[in-house]
């Protein structure tokens, strides 16, 4: 079962979920979605600029074409120093030009195991890209420690909603996890049934990350 | 479910042949693929495709039922009350349970 980090039963589930959910409809609204997972595992990798390039690069990946603003800027890089990426306050520019045609959903993950630092700087960039793009929604998930952080540094535009594990999502998942078992005959049905009973019974509410 | 994420791939795909086939110059396909390149090397669609693979069906759907969620999602309209930021965090004082 130990698949290392990143087994989350809310966070990283529920925003897959409703990563999928706003991307299945996309097609018919006319909406463009973008995501973001932070792990604790790479986030040195997870700079500001990265991340939110990575939010630009699905928004541009989904039009028809590059905007002229992007690639005048790649053409400009590539002649300096090469290889250098955007910097952060392009690409929010970049962002809140491509973001104000539409809608655009943008979803991030697991914001607690970004960087402090960073993660100022990035709820900065996002709070930018809210006021110059009314048609931006923002979904966000993380530890509660951080909510008032993210309360502060977009305004008044934040709704909070806590995710405790319903008790019937711990059961799908324990159900899920048996079915996967790779030696079934070692329990029996009685076993089973306990694990099912008595697990979510003990664990009112749980967060994994 | 990866529908449309992988539509947005195909829609990057399909200007990328057209490029090709169109123009015949490899160049504006290859200009766009580097360019995207250029804007982050991370790639959170893989992530997301990874995460999508493991994910126990119909866990957390209650949530897409909310009100809180559905308002989000839906957005009101210029009456001032909008809230364009969903926060989901973890129930509060719970101490970190690890399954798996």
């Amino acid at each position: 079962m130990n698949r290392g980090r990143g087994q989350a039963l809310t966070s990283r589930h529920v925003s897959s979920l409703v990563i999928d959910s706003l991307c299945d409809e996309a097609g018919e609204q006319n909406h463009t979605v973008a995501c973001f997972y932070f792990d604790f595992a790479v986030q040195k990798e997870q700079s500001p600029a990265s991340a939110m390039g990575a939010l630009l690069k699905q928004v541009v990946s989904g039009l028809e074409e590059i905007p002229e603003e992007i690639s005048q800027a790649y053409q400009k890089q590539i002649k300096g120093l090469g290889g250098r990426g955007p910097r952060l306050p392009d690409i929010v520019k970049m962002l809140q030009t491509t973001s104000s045609k539409g809608r655009t959903f943008i979803c991030i993950d697991a914001l607690d195991e970004c960087v402090p630092e960073y993660r100022v700087r990035l709820l900065d960039s996002l709070n930018k890209i809210l006021q110059n793009s009314p048609g931006t929604r923002i979904f966000v998930t993380g530890r509660p420690h951080i909510r008032p952080e993210i309360e502060k540094r977009l305004g008044g535009r934040v709704m909070s909603l806590s995710i405790g594990t319903e008790r019937g999502d711990m059961t799908r998942y324990l159900h899920s996890k048996l079915e996967e078992d790779t030696t079934p005959d070692a329990m029996d049905s009685s076993l089973k049934a306990e694990i099912l009973r008595k697990i979510p019974e003990n664990v009112s509410e749980m967060y994994v990350s | 479910m990866s529908q449309s994420l992988s539509h947005n791939t195909n829609s990057f795909n399909t200007s990328y042949t057209t490029a090709i086939s169109v123009s015949s110059n490899v160049t504006i396909a290859d200009g766009r693929s580097n360019i995207l390149a250029w804007l982050s090397p991370l790639d959170p669609r893989l992530r997301h495709q990874d995460i999508q693979d493991r994910r126990v069906e119909s866990i957390g759907e209650w949530l897409l039922q909310t009100e809180e969620f559905r308002s989000w999602h839906t957005g009101s309209k210029g009456d001032g009350s909008d809230r364009p930021v969903l926060f989901c965090y973890g129930g509060p004082g719970v101490g970190k349970t690890y399954i798996g």
